[in-house]
Parts: C-alpha cells; structure tokens; sequence
C-alpha cells in the first residue's frame, strides 16, 4: 500500500477508478482535476476526516486496490462523510481572501450568459469582454492570486503537490488570458469564447478547491502570531496596488450583470 | 461538580468542584512562569510599554488564570498580557480606549481575549470588538472562552 500512498492520485484513479468513487463518497473531488499530481497520503491528510472515517476509506481504498489482501476492517460502521453543516470558519486573513473569491464569482457566473448573448464584433460586447480581462488580469490575478504566491504560500511547503497544483492552474489561467487577447485583436469570436469558458471552469473549481480544501488547511497549520503577520503582510501587499485599480474592478463585478442585461435588450430589439 | 442553588446571576452562583479535582497523578518539579512584564491589569498598564510594541497580546478576564490549569504554558507563553474584569471593574471606557491604543499605537500583532462561559464576561469581548471597530488599525482579535472548570468551549476569531 506503501507505494499507492506516494503515488500521483491521477494514476491511482486511472489504474482504479473505483478509487475516484470512493473518494467522492467522502467528499474529496480528485476526479475532476485537471492535473491529479498530489499524492494519496497528503490528499487523506489535508482533507482533515475525523480519524474513524478516515481509517474507513483508507480501508476501502487498499480493498479496491488489493481485492484478496486480508486486509483488518476498521470497527464501525463504513459512512461516507456528510457535507460539514455550517460555515467554515476562517481565520481573519484567510477570510479576505475568500471575500476576494467572492467577487470574482460573480464574474465567473455571468460568463455563460455573456457566452450567449455578446457580440464581440460589437462595440458594447467589445468592451465588456476587454473589461472582462482587465478585472481577470488586475483583480482575480495582479490583487488576488499575487497575495497567495507571494505571500500565502510562503507559510506551506511550495513542494508539496497541492500547492504545485494551485499554482499550475495559475498558469493556465494566465495562459486562457493572453489567449483570449490574441483572439480578440483577431476579432476571432470562437477561440475568445472557448478560453473564456475553460476560464470559467478552471477557476470555478479552483475556487471551491481553494475555499473548502486549501484555506482550511493552511488555517489549520497558522499559530495566533503567524495570522497575525499574514494580516500585516496582506495589508503592505494591498498597499503597493493602486486603489483606484481595484476599486474599478470592484465595479465592474457590481456592475456587469447589468451591462449584460442591455446588450441582451439591444439583441432582442 | 455540585451546584449549590439554581437561581440567580450564573456569574456568582456558587458550584463546588472539590469532587472532580480529586485523583489524578501527583505533579513533581517545578513550573516556570511565563509572566513577562509588569503591571497586568488593564487600568495599571500602558501601552506604550515596550513589551507590548508588535506583540501578541492576550486580553484575560481577571477568573481564568485559575480556571485554565495549563494557563501559562497553553496561553500566556510569548504573550504580553492584561487582565480585566468587565462586571465589577469601574471606568470600562477607558478600557476601550487602551485596547484601540494597543492596535493603533503599540502596533499589536494580534489580540486575544479570553474569558469566561459566565454571561457578564462577554463584555470584554464586545470592548475589544468596540475598539476594534473604532481603531484606525486593524488587527486578528480571536475570542476565546472557558468554562467554570478550565476546559475551552469555543475559540473563534472575531471578524
């Protein structure tokens, strides 16, 4: 078993896909990762299941992969894990990173309708989009991915696989933009529109991955002091970006469901 | 635990615990205090003191230093300290004003509060969310409180 718990989940769950079934009874979305690097052993432990359950899965897990082993089943009774009732709470610093995530959520959750309704040959539908990529580019990336790889991660191992994985989809993301603006000096509406959906699905997961997975952990591993030096180092981080910069972004989430609602008016008009 | 009457204020109702402190093994050695400054109480410190420059401060209601057996180890150690009591201390204003001191001149890591479960001790949780609120600095303020017995019963940073 050894060998499983050093293995890249990825190929855990293609040798055995019953793996990838087990895990999700527990709550624990390896399946649809785009890169699957981390390893068993940390997936187990970073999700943080109370011990009986855990030692429950990683029966099922050895079982799955070993059908004939003896293996000792663990007292009590094998139930998947429940979603966590309540809120997740989150240390001060964590928090405004997760508020940070709301916002561009908002962003991400209009992009279908944007999908549907703009036009980017339009000069509205244009500018929405190109509005779109500065919010991306300055907020979502510049504001928000810069304070977790400049700062965030510093307080974890930047070796450990989860972390790799958070930062390649970084770089994916940053790849869908500059995309995007190629696309767009093209005015090919097609390729904008593909990476503006793998953006949104990218992020979306990544979102959740972070909000229900990574932050808890990391909350976790923070004593009091370092909280609150991460607190102080967000605030000096926060203060070398303009404010005005991401106060327009600000906006711009406020307002683009709106901008959206009379591209959709002047489209059925 | 033997409660010796049910009615009024939770805060001085009297429980006797001789009971549960019985048994247990027989301690050997001697503890180190994990004290490092002084004055402790809140009216008597300033904080201007060097010791609570960029410090991590804990804000402890006057009862649960007897209450938390592990308190020194557990939550004093690498703490600056003051200690209050939000029900029979007078001139509570001024208290306000020291722990916005903390945050906006001492530059205070962080703060926490311990108090405890007892209603009238959550008042020193709503002075330091008072302060917070007014204070031009901000700051993590973890509240965290203890029953009558020592044992912690939340710990949650204010937000």
């Amino acid at each position: 078993m050894e060998k499983y718990l050093n293995a890249p989940i990825k190929e855990i769950i293609t040798k055995f896909p019953e793996v990838g079934r087990i895990l999700e009874e527990y709550k624990i979305g390896c399946v649809p990762c785009t890169l699957g690097s981390c390893l068993l052993k940390d997936i187990v432990a970073i999700h943080n299941l109370p011990v009986d359950q855990e030692a429950q899965l990683m029966y099922r897990v050895e079982k799955s992969i070993y059908p004939d082993r003896d293996i000792k089943k663990p007292e009590g009774k094998a139930s998947a894990r429940k979603t966590p009732s309540g809120k997740i709470k989150y240390s001060p610093p964590i928090k405004r990173l997760v508020d940070e995530h709301a916002l561009i959520k908002k962003w991400l959750e209009l992009i279908p309708a944007v999908l549907e309704k703009v036009d980017i040959e339009s000069k509205i539908g244009r500018q929405l989009i190109l509005d779109g990529l500065d919010f991306i580019r300055s907020y979502a990336d510049k504001f928000h991915h810069a304070k977790e790889e400049d700062v965030l991660f510093g307080y974890t191992d930047k070796n450990l696989d989860i972390i790799k994985t958070i930062l390649a989809d970084h770089e994916t993301a940053r790849g869908h933009v500059k995309a995007m603006l190629e696309a767009l000096g093209k005015g090919d509406e097609k390729t904008v529109f593909e990476h503006l959906n793998a953006y949104k699905e990218l992020l979306t997961e990544h979102i959740k991955k972070e909000d229900e997975i990574l932050y808890p952990w990391i909350d976790r591993g923070l004593s009091t002091a370092q909280v609150g030096e991460l607190f102080a180092k967000f605030d000096e981080a926060e203060v070398k970006i303009d404010k005005e910069v991401v106060e327009r972004c600000r906006r711009f989430a406020e307002k683009a469901e709106q901008r959206i609602e009379k591209i959709k008016k002047e489209v059925t008009k | 635990m033997t409660n010796m009457g049910m009615g009024g204020c939770p805060g001085s109702r009297m429980q006797d615990f001789r009971e549960d402190t019985k048994g247990g093994k027989e301690e050997v050695g001697k503890r180190q205090s994990q004290l490092r400054q002084w004055p402790i109480q809140l009216h008597l410190v300033s904080p201007e003191a060097p010791y609570y420059q960029k410090s991590d401060v804990l804000l402890a209601a006057d009862c649960v230093a007897y209450s938390v057996g592990d308190f020194h180890k557990d939550y004093l150690k690498g703490k600056s300290i003051a200690i209050a009591c939000p029900k029979l201390d007078e001139g509570q204003d001024v208290y306000v004003e020291k722990i916005k001191s903390f945050m906006d001149d001492a530059k205070i890591n962080t703060l926490t509060v311990m108090t405890m479960q007892v209603p009238c001790c959550g008042g020193l949780v709503a002075m330091a969310e008072q302060a917070l609120q007014s204070a031009k600095r901000k700051v993590p303020v973890k509240s965290i409180v203890v029953s009558l017995q020592g044992d912690v019963l939340s710990e949650d940073w204010v937000q």
